[in-house]
């Protein structure tokens, strides 16, 4: 099959891959092994986009806000949409990165590293050094948190655990969902 | 300096091929070659693009290694480009047609006439349009493979793609989530096949 059409058809893993994420780190599970006894945590915060694609169209729906009450985007999984763009933060140690990723190309969109020490004036190589540091470490923990994901996505325990709770955490806005979830 | 100063966004590539062996002899030839050249005043070319200093983007002379920050290859891609506003262009064509409709004493103008005196109007006016300059930072670690660059504009990442090629003969990849998978079966030593037969989960039937 050719890499271009192999890329389209697995488009799907990106909008999988967020949604997990979101699912994990609203159920307490966003902390994540990425080297040597380093630990990433991550959360979405400030805005989610959901779409969803059918015969009568497309359908986008931007959330922005606190996720706990992001309960307009919960719902909006529930009606098959899709987790196609969010903003996600990083914590790693002292240090914390912002970016918004999206689902096709997990491309980091209005990326922001944690300050730089070095001096602009005095050192502009140090400066330099120091953010590209701290770009390739955000990116190299999000890369490993990915390699996780599709571990378990592509292992028996997704069909058997990860998924179904997934499933589960989807229904919980469902309009048929016991009362104290809505 | 887009990515190393305050907020960015960027798109990640994988240099497809590995280095050769004598990779840095001529770097600065490679680079020189296709490094930025600014639009000619007198010229109506509309764009340029090329490589300057990512530290400086007036400097595109690369005249020593300031491109070269191990294991880095950094430059910006800079982008200069002309337009002539639309409305000038319209009060400007409104004005000539006048003209001429009063000089050759006629009523109307045929439609090829009138876009005859549209393009020679915008040529006329782009020779008077100052340039727009835009710079967006690459950033290659050539150690790795990996490059960052500064813009998520699929033509701008695209013009990007090809001046890399010409200028280093070496193929650019866009990640993505299947190349990233594919990178993490690698390295898990999981064959890719794997990936082929996979379908999206299906949450609806599971709730």
């Amino acid at each position: 099959m050719h890499l271009l059409e192999k890329v389209r058809e697995t488009e799907f893993l990106g909008r999988e891959f967020l949604l997990w994420l979101w699912f994990r780190a609203e159920t307490e599970r966003g902390f994540f092994d990425v080297g040597e006894k380093e630990r990433a945590e991550v959360w979405f915060d400030g805005k989610i986009t959901l779409r969803s694609e059918n015969e009568k169209g497309v359908e986008t729906i931007i959330c922005s806000g606190n996720t706990s009450n992001m309960r307009e985007a919960r719902f909006a999984l529930t009606e098959e949409k899709k987790v196609v763009q969010a903003t996600v933060k990083l914590a790693m140690g002292d240090n914390q990165w912002s970016f918004t990723l999206d689902s096709t190309w997990l491309n980091f969109t209005t990326f922001k590293s944690p300050r730089v020490v070095q001096d602009r004036e005095e050192d502009p190589d140090g400066v330099f050094y120091e953010k590209i540091f701290l770009m390739e470490k955000a990116i190299s923990a999000m890369d490993k948190i990915y390699a996780s994901f599709i571990k378990l996505r592509l292992s028996p325990e997704w069909d058997n655990k990860e998924g179904p709770e997934l499933a589960g955490w989807i229904s919980l806005y469902c309009w048929d969902a016991p009362a104290p979830y809505l | 300096m887009g990515l190393i100063s305050g907020s960015t966004s960027f798109t990640r590539y994988l240099a497809k091929d590995s280095l050769p062996e004598d990779f840095m002899k001529d770097l600065s030839e490679k680079i020189t070659r296709h490094s930025f050249q600014g639009l000619d005043e007198q010229s109506v070319d509309e764009r340029s693009f090329g490589w300057v200093n990512i530290m400086n983007m007036f400097d595109s002379r690369f005249a020593g290694l300031e491109f070269l920050k191990e294991p880095y290859i950094t430059m910006s891609l800079r982008v200069d480009e002309r337009k002539v506003p639309a409305t000038a262009l319209k009060q400007h064509c409104l004005e000539a047609e006048e003209r001429i409709k009063r000089d050759e004493n006629l009523e109307y103008l045929p439609k090829n006439r009138r876009l005859d005196i549209k393009e020679g109007v915008r040529m006329r006016l782009l020779r008077r349009a100052i340039p727009a300059s835009r710079c967006y930072d690459m950033v290659w670690n050539y150690s790795t493979g990996l490059v960052i660059f500064g813009s998520t504009s699929n033509r701008i990442c695209d013009e990007f793609v090809e001046l890399f090629l010409k200028t280093f003969g070496i193929e650019l990849l866009a990640i993505c989530p299947y190349i990233l998978a594919g990178r993490a079966l690698e390295k898990q030593g999981t064959s890719l096949d794997l990936l082929d037969g996979l379908v999206p989960w299906d949450f609806e039937q599971e709730r």
